[in-house]
């Protein structure tokens, strides 16, 4: 699975059937990738540590709509953005 | 009966597989429900979803373990009728309103369901979207004609005290979409509302909103929503809910809530941006419908539906997944153009499983 995810970020495109349908990845890793910072984990050991992130994190509530990301809004102050999706409404040229 | 049989693990994804389960007919079953929290198992508003998702049908049986952590769901018919419901303040309308609205078009008879409780909120779509977006998002599926969702008081956190009533028609089957041409944006719709509050900050957040908007389009109105004494609920609150229709139908939205501290004029800002990055992801559902329009063409007529549509949310590549197990249903998902590696948007498509309201009674 983990070379399925470095596959993925290297290729310019996703091949999402199988991501989505052939892959152990958690939702999450099929869009953000894998945590960088995990660590490999002996498989032979007879005891397996705890993830850190099965405790103790905030809960991730079933939520009908995503948090605002407020650091992504902030490019939409940029006069130049907001002038290049002109095509995208019915007044704008059709250049796309 | 154990191959009617699915098991899950987790509360993630709760309330899509509850809906899943009660229209496909399979017996759910869900453990390791936060075990090892504090405080362990279902919380008060999984438990209040349940109960709700109980009326709404007939027959319906839910186990719960001793510890909470557990849970087994025998469904029974969607009955539908009248309903009344209080939703606890720990989760806004908008949770209990989603997996309703996937489940009443299959009803025996027309669901007429009151909700009480907190009307908008940061977590769920708030009452304003579902009326104005979600409905609409089923329209193309042949479910229209007295579809109606009705606010009759509103209720802002943390106290609520707002009201609504959701009237769903039924349907034999639903129609097979084809959907791939996303158009241009024509016109932006907006509704403002402040409760308990100065009238004014409702004006305040549509006048920015509108110094941005004011470029692209001239058909846009905002309007401003007023409630007052018993209908504006038990605590202040405002809140800006934008969307975005296009020519072919398209719909985006998107929405910014008062917070303590923030000037509406901020909100209403916040709100308008969040819209434009809306649009610019483009294709013809919004991203917060992917899943809703996702199940109508998994339960469409024995033919190949399509649509275009953003990348999935993580909750949509889950969905898709509980979707292969409950239906047997897999979907395509490839890039629109792929000679354009700029272009993120993907079509969709499924054949569809024929689904027919079974429960429905014939007139």
């Amino acid at each position: 699975a983990q070379s399925l995810a470095s596959s993925s970020r290297k290729g310019k495109r996703k091949d999402w059937i199988k991501l989505i349908y052939a892959s152990d990845l958690t939702p999450a890793e099929v869009l953000h990738g894998k945590a960088e910072g995990d660590k490999e984990e002996d498989v032979d050991d007879f005891f397996t540590i705890k993830h850190k992130s099965d405790v103790g994190e905030v809960e991730a509530l079933d939520k009908g709509k995503e948090p605002i990301d407020d650091v992504e809004l902030e490019k939409w102050q940029d006069e130049e953005l907001l002038e290049s999706i002109r095509g995208l409404f019915i007044t704008g040229e059709d250049s796309g | 009966m154990s191959s009617s049989l699915l098991t899950f693990s987790g509360h993630q994804f709760l309330r899509q597989r509850l809906v899943l389960s009660i229209l496909s007919g399979k017996h759910v079953k869900i453990d390791r429900i936060r075990p090892e929290d504090k405080n362990p198992g279902l919380r008060e508003y999984e438990i209040s979803l349940l109960r709700l998702l109980e009326r709404v049908t007939n027959g319906t049986v839910i186990e719960i373990s001793v510890t909470g952590t557990a849970l087994l769901l025998r469904p029974g018919v969607i009955s539908g009728g009248l309903v009344v419901h209080d939703c606890p303040p720990s989760r806004s309308i908008g949770y209990f309103l989603e997996p309703i609205i996937m489940l009443a078009p299959f009803s025996k008879k027309p669901l007429n369901l009151t909700l009480t409780g907190i009307t908008t909120d940061e977590d769920d779509l708030s009452v304003d979207l579902l009326r104005t977006v979600t409905l609409p998002h089923l329209q193309p599926f042949g479910i229209s004609d007295g579809l109606e969702l009705r606010i009759k008081k509103r209720g802002a956190p943390p106290g609520g005290g707002g009201e609504v009533q959701f009237l769903c028609p039924i349907v034999k089957q639903v129609k097979t979409l084809n959907f791939v041409d996303p158009g241009k944006i024509k016109r932006i719709r907006g509704i403002s509302h402040a409760v308990r509050v100065n009238p004014q900050f409702s004006n305040r957040m549509i006048e920015a909103a509108r110094s941005i908007l004011n470029r692209y389009i001239p058909d846009i109105y905002l309007y401003s929503d007023v409630y007052k004494g018993e209908e504006s609920g038990k605590s202040p609150g405002y809140a800006l809910s934008l969307l975005a229709e296009s020519t072919t139908g398209a719909i985006h939205c998107a929405e910014a809530i008062s917070q303590a501290g923030v000037a509406p004029e901020d909100i209403g800002l916040r709100a308008t941006r969040a819209l434009l990055s809306e649009i610019n992801r483009g294709g013809c559902v919004d991203r917060r419908h992917q899943t809703l329009v996702l199940l109508m063409m998994v339960l469409g007529s024995e033919d190949v539906g399509r649509c275009r549509m953003s990348e999935p949310t993580e909750k949509t590549i889950q969905f898709l997944r509980d979707v292969r197990s409950f239906f047997g249903t897999s979907f395509k998902v490839v890039p629109v153009d792929s000679s354009n590696p700029e272009c993120t948007q993907l079509l969709y498509s499924c054949y569809g499983t024929g689904y027919i309201n079974a429960n429905r009674t014939l007139a």
